[in-house]
């Protein structure tokens, strides 16, 4: 996917929409364009499944990984690494931010306002059309004016990320497509990408998507670890 | 019906609603929390009631009420937080009454960490509280067999008058997978006719109590509830088995355990080590008895838990010395690699038996 983003990219949406994954795998996409770029998790709900746990990984990878360190990593506290500013406000390079679910999720982000003035950051919506809650145009506007509330900042565009995990087929993204297209039309917001499982994107290509995110998983349960 | 995609707290609160539950009393704990959060949300849209408590022996205790006035209740915690709900759990039990506890485990002793286990098997199926006692324990592996077994648990609950726990670790709360939840239908629940909701027209009044001064009627009482006992482990055992034809080394594992083992059996299957699972579903009722059947064949059995051998001593009492049973397990919130418990296999085969 050919990107021309702003220095700052924000990633939210509602409990378990997808953000950790799109943002990694936005993060290492943008790292073959220009060489420094941070990822940064300001995940402050969900115990499991953070980009904390791939750090190593992704900074083997070139990513510059912000995330609370050490005895940190694993403490059920709301702690933000003070690297978070640096990486918001750098000139040379970007800033990707993993932000924890639901308006409780956001509530992280709220601070760091003075740091992002319009037009520096875009600031997604994920949206899968699967889940409880954001299944409807009327349940996404819901969460994402919930989430609004929260972050203090205002929606740039909505990504559609609709998925069945392991059983997603181009179909399930399809569907989605929709509904994520008709509650992006009604607040007058443009779906910036829909992201996918690369297995999945030629088909969805022929089907007539072509700003696709193909997606490889880093976030996987411990049987499908290797 | 079209499928979602759920994660597993949320699974437990929606399929409790499914199974007719309108009383929910917690207090929040990671990893459950997303739970009582659900619950929170989805409760006054159906007319039911969510309450945080202001702690875990609080929530016990409301669930007591609940219950003794007839509906369909339940609470959740992890680990800290059952272990503070034991005394609720004894009076439950010594009063026959039904309910759901969940318990989605995390790493102990103490106040351990936030990450997965199942160090807490003896807890939910030992009786974990005083006096003697059993408890239905259920142990789903996927977000589908949650929806499936809150249903399962509300009526063994009300058919057995008993609490019945449904225990999962961390990754079963926090993990995401598609279900078909189909639609809420009505459910039809077993008459109460023991409840404390008002004489209408009866002469004498339901009491809940569990005090029983008189040692003779305590003792009645404990007769009474290992008669019911005898008949569940009777009637209700459940498992699954995977690979098992023609297995010569057997794994034994619940919950989490059991995806990583079903992994490492098609591993081994793979390379051709005649490799089986058996995996419990009521850890209580234990299901010895097929245990004690592929014992009949198998060369040995190795159990697989996310604690440091728990569940291995009721595989044992089942295997009663037919064959050798040996353990692997990871704890403390450390959750075993599918390449270890291959390899663990791989011993087994080597060289025959391990020692």
């Amino acid at each position: 996917m050919e990107l021309v983003p702003r220095p700052v990219t924000i990633f939210t949406g509602n409990l378990g929409s997808g953000k950790t994954e799109i943002a990694i795998n936005f993060a290492l996409n943008l790292l073959r364009q220009q060489q420094k770029v941070s990822l940064v998790d300001l995940d402050i709900i969900n115990p499991y499944f953070r980009t904390r746990l791939a750090r190593d990984c992704l900074a083997g990878a070139g990513l510059n990984v912000v995330c609370p360190t050490a005895e940190l990593a694993n403490a059920d506290v709301p702690a933000l690494s003070p690297a978070i500013r640096g990486a918001l406000q750098v000139e040379d390079g970007y800033c990707v931010c993993d932000v924890g679910g639901d308006d409780v999720g956001a509530v992280a982000l709220g601070r760091f306002k003075p740091y992002l003035p319009t037009g520096r950051f875009n600031f997604y919506f994920v949206v899968n059309a699967c889940r409880p809650l954001t299944g409807t145009v009327e349940d996404i506007h819901k969460m994402l004016h919930s989430i609004e509330k929260s972050a203090h900042l205002k929606a740039t565009a909505l990504v559609n990320n609709t998925n069945l995990g392991a059983e997603t087929d181009a179909q399930v993204v399809l569907n989605g497509e929709k509904v994520v297209r008709q509650a992006a039309d009604k607040l007058g917001l443009p779906v910036a990408f829909t992201a996918a499982r690369r297995e999945i994107v030629p088909r969805l290509r022929k089907e007539g998507l072509h700003k696709i995110l193909p997606l490889d998983f880093y976030m996987l349960p411990p049987w499908k670890r290797e | 019906m079209s499928k979602i995609l759920m994660k597993g707290n949320e699974a437990i609160g929606e399929g409790a609603i499914r199974a007719g539950c309108r009383h929910f009393f917690g207090y929040p704990i990671t990893p459950q929390s997303e739970l009582p959060h659900y619950l929170a949300k989805r409760m006054p849209e159906i007319g039911g009631v969510f309450l945080q408590a202001e702690s875990e022996v609080s929530a016990i205790n409301m669930v007591y009420g609940a219950a003794g006035a007839g509906m369909r209740v339940m609470t959740s915690s992890s680990s800290p937080g059952l272990s503070l709900m034991q005394e609720g759990i004894s009076y439950l039990v010594g009063a026959e009454l039904p309910c759901v506890i969940v318990n989605i485990m995390r790493g102990g002793p103490g106040l351990g960490n936030i990450a997965p286990a199942q160090s807490d098997y003896f807890q939910s199926t030992k009786g974990g509280g005083h006096g003697d006692y059993k408890l239905i324990t259920l142990a789903p592996e996927s977000v589908q067999e949650i929806i499936d077994l809150m249903a399962k648990a509300f009526d063994l609950g009300d058919q057995y008058r008993t609490p019945v726990m449904l225990l999962g670790d961390g990754i079963l709360g926090q993990m995401m997978e598609p279900v078909e939840l189909g639609e809420i239908q009505e459910v039809k629940q077993a008459a109460k006719p023991w409840a404390a909701t008002g004489m209408r027209g009866r002469g004498k009044p339901n009491i809940i109590n569990s005090l029983y001064i008189d040692p003779e009627d305590c003792e009645n009482i404990n007769k009474k509830l290992f008669a019911k006992y005898a008949q569940i482990a009777a009637k209700e055992q459940m498992w699954e088995e995977y690979q098992l034809e023609g297995a010569e080394i057997v794994l034994t594992a619940y919950g989490t355990a059991a995806r990583i083992c079903k992994s490492a059996v098609d591993k081994a299957r793979a390379k051709g080590i005649k490799a089986g699972l058996i995996r419990p579903i009521t850890l209580w009722p234990f299901p010895g008895s097929v245990i004690a059947r592929a014992a009949e064949t198998a060369k040995c059995f190795l159990t697989v838990e996310m604690s440091m051998g728990q569940m291995v001593e009721d595989v044992r009492l089942a295997v009663n010395g037919t064959c050798p049973v040996y353990f692997y397990g990871r704890t403390g919130g450390v959750v075993p690699l599918v390449s270890d418990v291959l390899a663990e296999i791989e011993k087994l085969v080597d060289g025959g038996d391990r020692e």
